[in-house]
Protein backbone atom coordinates (compact mmCIF):
# COMPACT_ATOMS: atom_id res chain seq x y z
CA UNK A 1 0.00 0.00 0.00
CA UNK A 2 2.96 2.39 0.21
CA UNK A 3 4.07 2.41 -3.37
CA UNK A 4 3.86 6.19 -3.37
CA UNK A 5 5.93 7.06 -0.35
CA UNK A 6 8.81 5.86 1.76
CA UNK A 7 7.03 5.78 5.10
CA UNK A 8 3.77 3.94 5.50
CA UNK A 9 0.63 6.01 5.71
CA UNK A 10 -1.58 4.76 8.53
CA UNK A 11 -5.12 4.27 7.34
CA UNK A 12 -7.20 3.81 10.49
CA UNK A 13 -10.62 2.28 9.99
CA UNK A 14 -12.91 3.91 12.55
CA UNK A 15 -16.35 2.58 11.64
CA UNK A 16 -17.82 -0.33 9.72
CA UNK A 17 -21.57 -0.47 9.06
CA UNK A 18 -23.13 -3.81 8.15
CA UNK A 19 -26.65 -5.16 7.69
CA UNK A 20 -28.11 -8.63 7.96
CA UNK A 21 -31.51 -10.32 8.19
CA UNK A 22 -32.97 -12.75 10.70
CA UNK A 23 -35.61 -14.14 8.36
CA UNK A 24 -38.26 -13.95 11.07
CA UNK A 25 -40.46 -11.34 12.62
CA UNK A 26 -39.10 -9.91 15.87
CA UNK A 27 -41.27 -8.70 18.74
CA UNK A 28 -39.62 -5.47 19.81
CA UNK A 29 -41.47 -5.34 23.12
CA UNK A 30 -40.14 -8.71 24.14
CA UNK A 31 -36.63 -7.73 23.21
CA UNK A 32 -36.99 -4.44 25.08
CA UNK A 33 -38.32 -6.10 28.24
CA UNK A 34 -36.13 -9.17 28.37
CA UNK A 35 -32.97 -8.22 26.50
CA UNK A 36 -29.77 -6.98 28.11
CA UNK A 37 -28.40 -3.54 27.24
CA UNK A 38 -31.30 -2.49 25.07
CA UNK A 39 -32.91 0.86 24.37
CA UNK A 40 -36.44 0.84 22.97
CA UNK A 41 -37.41 3.68 20.63
CA UNK A 42 -41.14 3.20 19.98
CA UNK A 43 -41.49 6.53 18.11
CA UNK A 44 -39.10 5.31 15.44
CA UNK A 45 -40.06 1.65 15.80
CA UNK A 46 -36.67 0.12 16.58
CA UNK A 47 -34.63 -1.30 19.44
CA UNK A 48 -30.97 -0.44 19.96
CA UNK A 49 -28.88 -3.24 21.39
CA UNK A 50 -25.31 -2.54 22.43
CA UNK A 51 -22.73 -5.26 22.67
CA UNK A 52 -19.66 -4.83 24.84
CA UNK A 53 -17.23 -7.01 22.96
CA UNK A 54 -16.93 -6.27 20.05
CA UNK A 55 -18.17 -2.76 20.75
CA UNK A 56 -21.18 -2.65 18.47
CA UNK A 57 -24.52 -0.89 18.41
CA UNK A 58 -27.28 -2.62 16.48
CA UNK A 59 -30.63 -1.17 15.35
CA UNK A 60 -33.19 -3.94 15.30
CA UNK A 61 -36.41 -3.55 13.37
CA UNK A 62 -39.45 -5.70 13.77
CA UNK A 63 -39.22 -6.92 10.18
CA UNK A 64 -36.05 -8.74 11.12
CA UNK A 65 -33.61 -6.40 9.42
CA UNK A 66 -30.69 -5.34 11.59
CA UNK A 67 -28.00 -2.69 11.08
CA UNK A 68 -24.73 -3.03 13.00
CA UNK A 69 -22.50 0.00 13.51
CA UNK A 70 -19.34 0.70 15.47
CA UNK A 71 -17.08 -2.17 14.44
CA UNK A 72 -13.47 -1.43 13.57
CA UNK A 73 -13.03 -4.09 10.90
CA UNK A 74 -15.10 -6.24 8.56
CA UNK A 75 -14.28 -9.40 10.49
CA UNK A 76 -15.29 -7.76 13.73
CA UNK A 77 -18.54 -6.62 12.17
CA UNK A 78 -19.38 -10.17 11.15
CA UNK A 79 -18.46 -11.49 14.60
CA UNK A 80 -20.62 -8.89 16.28
CA UNK A 81 -23.53 -9.61 13.97
CA UNK A 82 -23.37 -13.31 14.68
CA UNK A 83 -23.17 -12.68 18.41
CA UNK A 84 -26.20 -10.45 18.15
CA UNK A 85 -28.13 -13.10 16.27
CA UNK A 86 -27.22 -15.58 19.01
CA UNK A 87 -28.55 -13.12 21.66
CA UNK A 88 -31.82 -12.88 19.81
CA UNK A 89 -31.97 -16.67 19.50
CA UNK A 90 -31.57 -16.97 23.27
CA UNK A 91 -34.50 -14.61 23.70
CA UNK A 92 -36.61 -17.18 21.93
CA UNK A 93 -36.83 -16.04 18.32
CA UNK A 94 -36.20 -18.45 15.43
CA UNK A 95 -33.31 -16.48 14.05
CA UNK A 96 -31.47 -17.51 10.89
CA UNK A 97 -28.38 -15.44 10.13
CA UNK A 98 -28.55 -14.43 6.46
CA UNK A 99 -27.68 -11.71 3.93
CA UNK A 100 -24.79 -10.25 5.86
CA UNK A 101 -23.36 -7.29 3.92
CA UNK A 102 -20.86 -4.58 4.83
CA UNK A 103 -22.51 -1.38 3.67
CA UNK A 104 -20.09 1.39 4.64
CA UNK A 105 -16.53 1.73 5.87
CA UNK A 106 -15.20 4.98 7.34
CA UNK A 107 -11.45 5.50 7.66
CA UNK A 108 -9.21 8.40 8.60
CA UNK A 109 -5.70 9.10 7.43
CA UNK A 110 -3.24 11.85 8.20
CA UNK A 111 -0.89 13.26 5.58
CA UNK A 112 2.52 14.41 6.78
CA UNK A 113 1.92 17.77 5.11
CA UNK A 114 -0.77 20.46 5.02
CA UNK A 115 -2.86 20.85 1.87
CA UNK A 116 -3.75 24.03 0.02
CA UNK A 117 -7.43 23.33 -0.59
CA UNK A 118 -8.04 26.03 -3.19
CA UNK A 119 -5.27 24.74 -5.46
CA UNK A 120 -6.47 21.18 -4.93
CA UNK A 121 -10.01 22.11 -5.99
CA UNK A 122 -8.78 24.07 -8.99
CA UNK A 123 -6.62 21.20 -10.25
CA UNK A 124 -9.39 18.62 -9.91
CA UNK A 125 -12.24 20.84 -11.01
CA UNK A 126 -15.37 18.75 -11.53
CA UNK A 127 -14.46 15.88 -9.19
CA UNK A 128 -13.50 18.00 -6.19
CA UNK A 129 -15.75 20.62 -4.62
CA UNK A 130 -14.96 23.08 -1.86
CA UNK A 131 -17.51 25.35 -0.21
CA UNK A 132 -15.85 26.91 2.82
CA UNK A 133 -19.13 28.51 3.86
CA UNK A 134 -20.75 25.10 4.22
CA UNK A 135 -17.94 22.76 5.35
CA UNK A 136 -14.26 23.41 6.02
CA UNK A 137 -13.13 20.39 3.98
CA UNK A 138 -12.91 19.81 0.25
CA UNK A 139 -14.89 16.80 -1.03
CA UNK A 140 -13.43 14.48 -3.66
CA UNK A 141 -15.74 11.78 -5.03
CA UNK A 142 -14.32 8.80 -6.93
CA UNK A 143 -17.26 7.45 -8.94
CA UNK A 144 -15.93 4.09 -10.02
CA UNK A 145 -14.83 3.21 -6.50
CA UNK A 146 -17.95 4.80 -4.98
CA UNK A 147 -15.70 6.43 -2.42
CA UNK A 148 -15.90 9.94 -0.95
CA UNK A 149 -12.80 11.63 0.45
CA UNK A 150 -12.97 14.74 2.59
CA UNK A 151 -9.70 16.66 2.65
CA UNK A 152 -9.00 19.11 5.46
CA UNK A 153 -6.45 21.89 5.24
CA UNK A 154 -4.36 20.33 8.04
CA UNK A 155 -3.69 17.31 5.81
CA UNK A 156 -6.07 14.92 7.55
CA UNK A 157 -8.49 13.10 5.31
CA UNK A 158 -11.55 10.97 5.98
CA UNK A 159 -12.53 8.31 3.44
CA UNK A 160 -15.87 6.52 3.19
CA UNK A 161 -16.44 3.61 0.84
CA UNK A 162 -18.32 0.32 0.47
CA UNK A 163 -15.45 -1.84 1.74
CA UNK A 164 -11.94 -1.63 3.13
CA UNK A 165 -10.25 -2.51 -0.14
CA UNK A 166 -11.96 0.39 -1.94
CA UNK A 167 -10.99 2.75 0.84
CA UNK A 168 -7.33 1.77 0.58
CA UNK A 169 -7.38 2.16 -3.20
CA UNK A 170 -9.01 5.56 -2.84
CA UNK A 171 -6.27 6.77 -0.51
CA UNK A 172 -3.64 5.53 -2.93
CA UNK A 173 -5.34 7.35 -5.77
CA UNK A 174 -5.70 10.65 -4.00
CA UNK A 175 -2.25 10.76 -2.41
CA UNK A 176 -0.36 12.10 -5.49
CA UNK A 177 -3.00 14.76 -6.04
CA UNK A 178 -2.63 15.95 -2.47
CA UNK A 179 1.13 15.82 -2.67
CA UNK A 180 1.05 18.28 -5.57
CA UNK A 181 -0.89 20.84 -3.61
CA UNK A 182 0.88 20.68 -0.31
CA UNK A 183 1.41 23.82 1.69
CA UNK A 184 4.94 24.82 2.69
CA UNK A 185 5.53 24.14 6.35
CA UNK A 186 6.58 27.52 7.74
CA UNK A 187 3.17 29.17 7.37
CA UNK B 1 -93.76 30.65 -33.71
CA UNK B 2 -91.91 30.60 -36.96
CA UNK B 3 -90.13 27.59 -38.26
CA UNK B 4 -86.56 28.83 -38.48
CA UNK B 5 -84.56 25.62 -38.57
CA UNK B 6 -85.46 22.35 -40.14
CA UNK B 7 -84.59 19.66 -37.68
CA UNK B 8 -83.57 19.33 -34.06
CA UNK B 9 -80.34 17.34 -33.87
CA UNK B 10 -81.36 15.68 -30.63
CA UNK B 11 -84.69 14.09 -31.39
CA UNK B 12 -85.03 14.74 -35.10
CA UNK B 13 -88.29 16.62 -34.75
CA UNK B 14 -88.85 19.45 -37.13
CA UNK B 15 -90.84 21.42 -34.60
CA UNK B 16 -88.24 24.08 -33.83
CA UNK B 17 -89.34 27.51 -32.74
CA UNK B 18 -87.55 30.69 -32.16
CA UNK B 19 -87.57 31.89 -28.59
CA UNK B 20 -86.58 35.27 -27.33
CA UNK B 21 -86.39 34.44 -23.67
CA UNK B 22 -82.98 35.89 -23.11
CA UNK B 23 -81.34 38.79 -24.82
CA UNK B 24 -80.34 36.46 -27.60
CA UNK B 25 -82.77 34.75 -29.81
CA UNK B 26 -82.67 31.02 -29.50
CA UNK B 27 -84.10 28.23 -31.55
CA UNK B 28 -85.69 25.68 -29.27
CA UNK B 29 -87.14 22.31 -30.18
CA UNK B 30 -90.70 21.98 -28.84
CA UNK B 31 -90.64 18.20 -28.39
CA UNK B 32 -87.42 17.64 -26.42
CA UNK B 33 -86.69 21.17 -25.27
CA UNK B 34 -83.07 21.25 -26.39
CA UNK B 35 -81.72 24.49 -27.56
CA UNK B 36 -80.89 23.97 -31.19
CA UNK B 37 -78.85 27.03 -31.64
CA UNK B 38 -78.40 30.52 -30.50
CA UNK B 39 -78.98 32.68 -33.46
CA UNK B 40 -79.67 30.13 -36.10
CA UNK B 41 -78.93 26.54 -36.65
CA UNK B 42 -75.53 26.05 -38.02
CA UNK B 43 -75.52 23.33 -40.62
CA UNK B 44 -71.85 22.60 -40.41
CA UNK B 45 -70.90 19.64 -38.31
CA UNK B 46 -70.07 20.40 -34.71
CA UNK B 47 -66.35 20.22 -35.08
CA UNK B 48 -64.19 22.76 -33.34
CA UNK B 49 -64.98 23.04 -29.68
CA UNK B 50 -63.35 25.93 -27.88
CA UNK B 51 -63.05 25.78 -24.12
CA UNK B 52 -62.41 29.41 -23.20
CA UNK B 53 -61.94 29.49 -19.43
CA UNK B 54 -62.73 26.11 -17.98
CA UNK B 55 -59.78 23.90 -18.97
CA UNK B 56 -56.73 25.89 -20.12
CA UNK B 57 -54.33 24.24 -22.48
CA UNK B 58 -50.96 23.71 -20.81
CA UNK B 59 -49.33 26.34 -22.95
CA UNK B 60 -49.13 28.65 -19.93
CA UNK B 61 -46.21 27.98 -17.58
CA UNK B 62 -46.79 26.55 -14.13
CA UNK B 63 -47.90 29.13 -11.56
CA UNK B 64 -45.21 28.04 -9.11
CA UNK B 65 -42.62 28.68 -11.78
CA UNK B 66 -43.95 32.20 -12.22
CA UNK B 67 -43.94 32.73 -8.46
CA UNK B 68 -40.44 31.35 -8.28
CA UNK B 69 -39.26 33.73 -10.98
CA UNK B 70 -40.83 36.61 -9.09
CA UNK B 71 -39.02 35.45 -5.96
CA UNK B 72 -35.75 35.36 -7.87
CA UNK B 73 -36.36 38.89 -9.09
CA UNK B 74 -37.22 40.06 -5.56
CA UNK B 75 -34.03 38.51 -4.16
CA UNK B 76 -31.96 40.20 -6.85
CA UNK B 77 -33.55 43.56 -6.08
CA UNK B 78 -32.94 43.16 -2.35
CA UNK B 79 -29.29 42.28 -2.95
CA UNK B 80 -29.01 45.12 -5.47
CA UNK B 81 -27.21 43.06 -8.09
CA UNK B 82 -26.90 44.29 -11.66
CA UNK B 83 -29.25 43.31 -14.46
CA UNK B 84 -26.95 40.66 -15.98
CA UNK B 85 -26.94 38.68 -12.78
CA UNK B 86 -30.71 39.02 -12.55
CA UNK B 87 -31.27 37.69 -16.07
CA UNK B 88 -28.78 34.88 -15.63
CA UNK B 89 -30.40 33.76 -12.39
CA UNK B 90 -33.82 33.76 -14.04
CA UNK B 91 -32.58 31.57 -16.90
CA UNK B 92 -30.93 29.19 -14.44
CA UNK B 93 -34.12 28.97 -12.41
CA UNK B 94 -36.23 28.13 -15.45
CA UNK B 95 -33.78 25.46 -16.58
CA UNK B 96 -33.47 23.90 -13.16
CA UNK B 97 -37.20 24.09 -12.36
CA UNK B 98 -38.18 21.98 -15.33
CA UNK B 99 -35.52 19.39 -14.62
CA UNK B 100 -36.84 16.15 -13.15
CA UNK B 101 -34.89 16.53 -9.91
CA UNK B 102 -36.69 19.76 -9.04
CA UNK B 103 -40.10 19.51 -10.62
CA UNK B 104 -41.80 17.51 -7.88
CA UNK B 105 -40.08 19.04 -4.90
CA UNK B 106 -41.65 20.84 -1.90
CA UNK B 107 -42.24 24.57 -2.04
CA UNK B 108 -39.53 25.35 0.54
CA UNK B 109 -37.05 23.50 -1.61
CA UNK B 110 -38.21 25.48 -4.63
CA UNK B 111 -37.57 28.68 -2.69
CA UNK B 112 -34.12 27.39 -1.82
CA UNK B 113 -33.66 26.64 -5.53
CA UNK B 114 -34.48 30.28 -6.30
CA UNK B 115 -31.92 31.41 -3.75
CA UNK B 116 -29.24 29.08 -5.03
CA UNK B 117 -29.79 30.26 -8.63
CA UNK B 118 -29.18 33.82 -7.46
CA UNK B 119 -26.11 32.60 -5.57
CA UNK B 120 -24.70 30.79 -8.61
CA UNK B 121 -25.14 33.75 -10.92
CA UNK B 122 -23.51 36.05 -8.36
CA UNK B 123 -20.58 33.67 -8.11
CA UNK B 124 -20.23 33.57 -11.90
CA UNK B 125 -19.94 37.34 -11.96
CA UNK B 126 -17.63 37.51 -8.94
CA UNK B 127 -20.23 39.29 -6.84
CA UNK B 128 -19.64 38.50 -3.15
CA UNK B 129 -22.81 37.03 -1.68
CA UNK B 130 -22.62 34.40 1.03
CA UNK B 131 -24.74 31.32 1.57
CA UNK B 132 -25.62 32.77 4.96
CA UNK B 133 -27.20 35.88 3.44
CA UNK B 134 -29.34 33.83 1.06
CA UNK B 135 -30.40 31.50 3.87
CA UNK B 136 -31.39 34.50 5.95
CA UNK B 137 -33.40 36.04 3.11
CA UNK B 138 -35.22 32.81 2.40
CA UNK B 139 -35.60 31.96 6.10
CA UNK B 140 -34.15 28.46 5.87
CA UNK B 141 -30.97 27.08 7.37
CA UNK B 142 -27.76 27.38 5.40
CA UNK B 143 -27.26 23.60 5.27
CA UNK B 144 -30.46 23.17 3.27
CA UNK B 145 -29.51 26.00 0.94
CA UNK B 146 -26.07 24.48 0.53
CA UNK B 147 -27.48 21.07 -0.36
CA UNK B 148 -29.82 22.56 -2.97
CA UNK B 149 -26.92 24.63 -4.27
CA UNK B 150 -24.78 21.53 -4.84
CA UNK B 151 -27.68 19.73 -6.51
CA UNK B 152 -28.31 22.68 -8.80
CA UNK B 153 -24.66 22.77 -9.79
CA UNK B 154 -24.77 19.07 -10.64
CA UNK B 155 -28.07 19.39 -12.52
CA UNK B 156 -27.08 22.36 -14.62
CA UNK B 157 -23.47 21.14 -15.02
CA UNK B 158 -22.03 24.50 -14.18
CA UNK B 159 -18.41 25.08 -13.35
CA UNK B 160 -17.93 28.04 -11.10
CA UNK B 161 -14.60 29.87 -11.08
CA UNK B 162 -14.44 29.00 -7.43
CA UNK B 163 -12.52 31.10 -4.98
CA UNK B 164 -10.03 33.05 -7.00
CA UNK B 165 -6.82 34.30 -5.48
CA UNK B 166 -8.52 37.53 -4.49
CA UNK B 167 -11.05 35.70 -2.40
CA UNK B 168 -8.34 33.75 -0.63
CA UNK B 169 -6.52 36.98 0.01
CA UNK B 170 -9.72 38.48 1.31
CA UNK B 171 -9.84 35.81 4.02
CA UNK B 172 -6.27 36.41 5.05
CA UNK B 173 -6.95 40.13 4.96
CA UNK B 174 -9.94 39.85 7.28
CA UNK B 175 -7.99 37.69 9.71
CA UNK B 176 -5.18 40.17 9.85
CA UNK B 177 -7.44 43.18 10.16
CA UNK B 178 -9.26 41.46 13.03
CA UNK B 179 -6.00 40.81 14.83
CA UNK B 180 -5.01 44.45 14.37
CA UNK B 181 -8.32 45.65 15.76
CA UNK B 182 -7.89 43.37 18.77
CA UNK B 183 -4.44 44.80 19.40
CA UNK B 184 -5.80 48.30 19.03
CA UNK B 185 -8.51 47.48 21.57
CA UNK B 186 -5.87 46.29 24.02
CA UNK B 187 -3.93 49.50 23.66
CA UNK B 188 -6.79 51.93 24.17
CA UNK B 189 -7.16 53.02 20.56
CA UNK B 190 -10.67 51.63 20.11
CA UNK B 191 -12.44 52.68 23.28
CA UNK B 192 -14.74 55.62 22.77
CA UNK B 193 -13.97 55.99 19.09
CA UNK B 194 -16.20 55.50 16.07
CA UNK B 195 -15.77 52.04 14.56
CA UNK B 196 -15.66 52.87 10.83
CA UNK B 197 -12.34 54.80 10.75
CA UNK B 198 -10.71 52.07 12.84
CA UNK B 199 -11.94 49.43 10.40
CA UNK B 200 -10.65 51.41 7.42
CA UNK B 201 -7.27 51.89 9.12
CA UNK B 202 -6.97 48.21 10.06
CA UNK B 203 -7.90 47.04 6.55
CA UNK B 204 -5.44 49.47 4.97
CA UNK B 205 -2.56 48.37 7.18
CA UNK B 206 -3.28 44.65 6.77
CA UNK B 207 -3.52 45.05 2.98
CA UNK B 208 -0.15 46.78 2.97
CA UNK B 209 1.42 44.19 5.20
CA UNK B 210 0.15 41.18 3.21
CA UNK B 211 2.56 42.06 0.41
CA UNK B 212 4.77 44.95 1.47
CA UNK B 213 5.87 45.81 -2.05
CA UNK B 214 6.95 49.34 -2.86
CA UNK B 215 3.76 49.94 -4.77
CA UNK B 216 1.58 49.05 -1.83
CA UNK B 217 3.66 50.94 0.69
CA UNK B 218 3.60 54.05 -1.43
CA UNK B 219 -0.15 54.03 -1.80
CA UNK B 220 -1.63 56.52 0.59
CA UNK B 221 -4.82 56.02 2.57
CA UNK B 222 -6.70 58.39 0.24
CA UNK B 223 -5.78 56.42 -2.85
CA UNK B 224 -6.61 53.19 -1.07
CA UNK B 225 -10.07 54.54 -0.24
CA UNK B 226 -10.53 55.56 -3.87
CA UNK B 227 -9.44 52.14 -5.10
CA UNK B 228 -11.79 50.32 -2.77
CA UNK B 229 -14.62 52.77 -3.41
CA UNK B 230 -14.89 53.79 0.21
CA UNK B 231 -15.60 57.34 1.31
CA UNK B 232 -12.62 59.36 2.50
CA UNK B 233 -12.37 59.54 6.24
CA UNK B 234 -10.17 61.97 8.08
CA UNK B 235 -10.13 60.25 11.49
CA UNK B 236 -8.91 57.09 9.69
CA UNK B 237 -5.55 58.76 9.07
CA UNK B 238 -5.16 59.53 12.77
CA UNK B 239 -6.02 55.94 13.62
CA UNK B 240 -3.43 54.73 11.15
CA UNK B 241 -0.72 56.75 12.89
CA UNK B 242 -1.88 55.59 16.31
CA UNK B 243 -1.90 51.93 15.28
CA UNK B 244 1.52 52.33 13.69
CA UNK B 245 2.93 53.83 16.90
CA UNK B 246 1.52 50.96 18.91
CA UNK B 247 3.00 48.47 16.44
CA UNK B 248 6.39 50.21 16.73
CA UNK B 249 6.34 49.84 20.49
CA UNK B 250 5.66 46.13 20.10
CA UNK B 251 8.05 45.74 17.20
CA UNK B 252 10.93 47.08 19.23
CA UNK B 253 10.56 44.06 21.52
CA UNK B 254 11.21 41.54 18.73
CA UNK B 255 14.45 39.85 19.77
CA UNK B 256 15.75 39.15 16.29
CA UNK B 257 15.33 42.69 14.97
CA UNK B 258 18.59 44.57 15.22
CA UNK B 259 17.39 47.80 13.70
CA UNK B 260 15.16 50.34 15.33
CA UNK B 261 11.51 50.00 14.33
CA UNK B 262 10.01 53.29 13.18
CA UNK B 263 6.58 53.95 11.67
CA UNK B 264 8.30 53.85 8.28
CA UNK B 265 9.57 50.31 8.43
CA UNK B 266 7.00 48.77 10.76
CA UNK B 267 4.75 47.40 7.97
CA UNK B 268 7.22 44.66 7.06
CA UNK B 269 7.22 43.49 10.67
CA UNK B 270 3.44 43.48 11.06
CA UNK B 271 3.16 39.80 10.18
CA UNK B 272 5.65 38.78 12.87
CA UNK B 273 4.16 41.16 15.38
CA UNK B 274 0.67 39.74 14.86
CA UNK B 275 1.75 36.13 15.12
CA UNK B 276 3.61 36.77 18.39
CA UNK B 277 1.46 39.59 19.66
CA UNK B 278 0.69 38.21 23.11
CA UNK B 279 4.32 37.51 23.96
CA UNK B 280 5.43 40.86 22.59
CA UNK B 281 2.76 42.70 24.54
CA UNK B 282 3.86 41.07 27.77
CA UNK B 283 7.49 41.83 27.02
CA UNK B 284 6.74 45.44 26.17
CA UNK B 285 4.76 46.03 29.37
CA UNK B 286 7.46 44.41 31.46
CA UNK B 287 10.30 46.39 29.91
CA UNK B 288 8.31 49.61 30.30
CA UNK B 289 7.76 48.87 33.99
CA UNK B 290 11.44 48.15 34.42
CA UNK B 291 12.41 51.40 32.75
CA UNK B 292 9.95 53.29 34.98
CA UNK B 293 11.43 51.72 38.10
CA UNK B 294 14.90 52.68 36.95
CA UNK B 295 13.67 56.26 36.47
CA UNK B 296 12.13 56.36 39.93
CA UNK B 297 15.33 55.13 41.51
CA UNK B 298 17.24 57.87 39.75
CA UNK B 299 14.71 60.42 40.93
CA UNK B 300 14.97 59.17 44.51
CA UNK B 301 18.70 59.47 44.39
CA UNK B 302 18.37 63.03 43.12
CA UNK B 303 15.65 63.81 45.65
CA UNK B 304 17.74 62.69 48.56
CA UNK B 305 20.48 65.11 47.60
CA UNK B 306 18.08 68.03 47.11
CA UNK B 307 16.17 67.15 50.29
CA UNK B 308 19.29 67.31 52.36
CA UNK B 309 20.13 70.76 51.03
CA UNK B 310 16.55 71.99 51.37
CA UNK B 311 16.02 70.79 54.93
CA UNK B 312 19.19 72.52 55.88
CA UNK B 313 17.78 75.70 54.38
CA UNK B 314 14.33 75.25 55.92
CA UNK B 315 15.64 74.75 59.38
CA UNK B 316 16.97 78.21 59.23
CA UNK B 317 13.66 79.71 58.04
CA UNK B 318 10.49 79.87 60.15
CA UNK B 319 8.12 78.14 57.67
CA UNK B 320 5.76 75.39 58.90
CA UNK B 321 6.06 71.63 58.17
CA UNK B 322 3.32 71.74 55.54
CA UNK B 323 5.51 73.70 53.16
CA UNK B 324 8.21 71.00 53.51
CA UNK B 325 5.67 68.43 52.41
CA UNK B 326 4.65 70.66 49.49
CA UNK B 327 8.19 70.90 48.21
CA UNK B 328 8.60 67.13 48.59
CA UNK B 329 5.47 66.52 46.55
CA UNK B 330 6.58 68.99 43.89
CA UNK B 331 9.91 67.24 43.58
CA UNK B 332 8.33 63.81 43.31
CA UNK B 333 5.88 65.12 40.78
CA UNK B 334 8.64 66.39 38.57
CA UNK B 335 10.41 63.04 38.68
CA UNK B 336 7.40 60.73 38.40
CA UNK B 337 5.20 61.54 35.41
CA UNK B 338 2.85 64.48 35.65
CA UNK B 339 -0.20 62.37 34.68
CA UNK B 340 -0.99 58.67 35.16
CA UNK B 341 -1.09 58.26 31.39
CA UNK B 342 2.65 58.30 31.16
CA UNK B 343 2.99 55.72 33.93
CA UNK B 344 1.53 53.04 31.63
CA UNK B 345 2.82 51.92 28.25
CA UNK B 346 -0.62 52.10 26.64
CA UNK B 347 -3.07 54.65 27.89
CA UNK B 348 -6.08 56.37 26.34
CA UNK B 349 -4.92 59.17 24.05
CA UNK B 350 -6.99 61.74 25.90
CA UNK B 351 -4.87 61.07 28.99
CA UNK B 352 -1.54 60.96 27.17
CA UNK B 353 -2.22 64.26 25.42
CA UNK B 354 -4.33 66.16 27.88
CA UNK B 355 -5.83 69.42 26.74
CA UNK B 356 -4.21 72.16 28.69
CA UNK B 357 -6.90 74.35 30.04
CA UNK B 358 -6.01 77.96 30.31
CA UNK B 359 -6.88 79.12 33.77
CA UNK B 360 -7.67 82.75 34.38
CA UNK B 361 -5.10 84.12 36.81
CA UNK B 362 -6.64 83.66 40.20
CA UNK B 363 -6.73 86.91 42.05
CA UNK B 364 -5.51 86.52 45.53
CA UNK B 365 -8.22 87.97 47.71
CA UNK B 366 -7.27 88.69 51.27
CA UNK B 367 -10.37 88.63 53.42
CA UNK B 368 -10.07 90.11 56.88
CA UNK B 369 -13.71 90.54 58.01
CA UNK B 370 -13.65 94.25 58.64
CA UNK B 371 -14.83 95.26 55.17
CA UNK B 372 -17.64 97.73 54.60
CA UNK B 373 -21.10 96.16 53.93
CA UNK B 374 -23.54 98.52 52.22
CA UNK B 375 -27.18 98.89 53.42
CA UNK B 376 -28.66 97.48 50.20
CA UNK B 377 -26.47 94.41 50.63
CA UNK B 378 -27.75 93.93 54.18
CA UNK B 379 -31.36 94.29 52.99
CA UNK B 380 -30.84 91.56 50.41
CA UNK B 381 -29.82 89.16 53.16
CA UNK B 382 -32.89 89.85 55.40
CA UNK B 383 -36.18 88.13 54.53
CA UNK B 384 -39.23 90.25 53.78
CA UNK B 385 -42.57 89.72 55.61
CA UNK B 386 -44.15 88.16 52.51
CA UNK B 387 -41.36 85.61 52.29
CA UNK B 388 -41.71 84.80 56.01
CA UNK B 389 -45.45 84.10 55.61
CA UNK B 390 -44.92 81.89 52.55
CA UNK B 391 -42.22 79.89 54.30
CA UNK B 392 -44.49 79.33 57.32
CA UNK B 393 -47.35 78.11 55.08
CA UNK B 394 -45.15 75.66 53.17
CA UNK B 395 -43.75 74.32 56.42
CA UNK B 396 -47.28 73.73 57.71
CA UNK B 397 -48.24 71.93 54.49
CA UNK B 398 -45.17 69.75 54.69
CA UNK B 399 -45.94 68.85 58.31
CA UNK B 400 -49.53 67.94 57.38
CA UNK B 401 -48.37 65.70 54.54
CA UNK B 402 -45.89 63.91 56.74
CA UNK B 403 -48.64 63.43 59.37
CA UNK B 404 -51.03 61.98 56.75
CA UNK B 405 -48.37 59.53 55.58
Amino acid sequence: MDSNNDEALDIIVTNVVATFRTRCHLNLRTIALEGNNVIYKPEVGKVLMKLRKPKITASIWSSGKIICTGATSEVEAKLGARRLARCLQKLGFKVRFSAFKVVNVLAVCSMPFAVHLIDFTKNNRPIASYEPELHPAATYRIKHLKATIQVFSTGSITVTGPNVQNVATAVEQVYPLLFECQKPLCK
Amino acid sequence: MSRVALKCPNCGSSNVVEDDLYAQSQSVCVDCGSVVSEGFLANDPVGEVYYSHSAPQSKRPCSNLIKGLQRVRALCRVLRVNSEIEKLSQTYFEQAYNHKSFINVSLTKKEALAGSCVLISCRMHDWPVTVGTIAYLIDTDSGAVGAVYQETLNTLNICIPTLTELAAEAKELTKRALALVELAADSWIVTGRRPVPIMIAATYLSWQSLQPTKLRLKMTLDKFCQMTKVDKNRPAMKRVTEIKEMLCKLGNEIPWEKQEITPNNVIQQVEDILSYRFALMRKALKSYEDSLKADIQQCDAKNKKTMRTKTAELKTSSKTGSSVLETERANNGACDEPNWGKRLLFAPPCVVNPKKRKRAPSNQINVTGDEEISDSEIDSYIRTHQEVREIAMTQKLLCQESDNL
